[in-house]
């Protein structure tokens, strides 16, 4: 087996776009469940079947969000630069969460705004610990003559 | 370019430089797959490879990149020779009854036999000796890690490493004398 042999074998987890799919994926998961949910909790008096099928909707939106984060965490871990855009991903799709939410329930108060809140607390603090951690590569890259 | 750079680079996401360093490694993890197993494992090392790629990114002393590769590639050994033989595999990680403190330190020098045997003869006694031997022999002079290192990889103190290399080096010497070669 030659080092080539070894880098052919391991071209699909080296891929960065594969990485970012699984990010966009499980994103997009956790967000298309989100607005659901709130639109569930936020609408009175649904019929039986409407809240089977939110149920199910969530049920489907949170398995893909299960996949990507297993893939980015255990497949396909995702190195400082991949961190960076995952990292604006999430706050990408933390907006579109907000604006959906507008939408959705507006003139709600409550539970609903801490959600939204705590949301965009954890999508600042992510992107910020990625541009933290791919700041204090580049240096130690630097310091080591790269 | 150094080890260490080559690990930063790939933490990064540098996929050109993930390239260079399985260029500058693979050699080396599949001699230390070939020698511990006794034959050629693709597999094995594939899953060393493998294992490299998920733990790179959470790699916090990137200075200390080889004693974790060789980590990770024992640790695939160690599976192996477990499905293998598992009844009779031979433990490599649990410290011997024998090591331990108040162990005289050995000299360290090459063994004599080193410089006049042949590649195949070498590597013939070399298969013969104990895994726990073997693995130090490997790493400590073919692979040319610091007993830290040795340690860290094994698991095991580094007084545990010496008297580990002092009797590998013994039998090592024994197995060639007993093949004809002069000690």
């Amino acid at each position: 087996m030659t080092p080539e042999d070894v880098l052919g074998r391991l071209d699909a987890r080296l891929s960065p776009g594969r990485r970012i799919a699984y990010v966009v994926v499980a994103l997009a998961g956790l967000v298309g469940s989100a607005l659901i949910g709130l639109l569930w909790a936020t609408e009175p008096a649904l019929p039986t079947r409407t809240g089977v099928a939110f149920a199910v909707l969530i049920a489907i939106g949170l398995s893909w969000t299960v996949v990507g984060t297993w893939a980015v965490t255990r497949r396909t871990p995702l190195f400082a630069r991949d961190r960076v855009v995952a990292g604006w991903l999430g706050l990408a799709a933390w907006a579109v969460f907000a604006g959906g939410a507008l939408i959705v329930a507006p003139g709600v108060r409550g539970w609903p705004f801490v959600v939204v809140g705590a949301l965009g607390v954890a999508a600042v603090v992510a992107l910020v610990s990625a541009l933290r951690t791919r700041s204090a590569l580049l240096r130690r890259k630097a310091e080591l003559g790269g | 370019m150094s080890d260490e750079l080559l690990v930063v680079r790939c933490q990064l996401g540098e996929r050109d430089a993930f390239a260079e360093l399985v260029r500058e490694w693979h050699g080396a993890v599949e001699r230390y797959v070939t020698r511990m197993l006794g034959r050629g494992d693709d597999d094995v090392v594939q899953e060393v490879w493998l294992a490299v790629v998920k733990g790179l990114p959470r790699l916090r002393e990137p200075e200390r990149f080889a004693p974790w590769l060789f980590t990770i590639a024992r640790r695939a050994v160690m599976n192996r020779l477990r499905e293998a033989y598992a009844p009779t595999a031979e433990p490599l990680d649990q410290p011997q009854p024998t090591s331990g403190r108040g162990i005289s330190t050995p000299v360290w020098e090459p063994p004599a036999s080193e410089a006049v045997v042949d590649r195949e003869a070498m590597a013939g006694a070399l298969a013969a000796l104990p895994a726990r031997e073997r693995e130090v022999l490997l790493l400590f002079y073919l692979e040319d890690l610091p007993l830290d290192a040795c340690a860290q990889i094994c698991g095991v103190p580094v007084g545990t490493i010496k008297s580990r290399l002092h009797r590998a080096r013994r039998l090592l010497r024994e197995e060639l004398t007993r093949e004809g070669y002069e000690a």
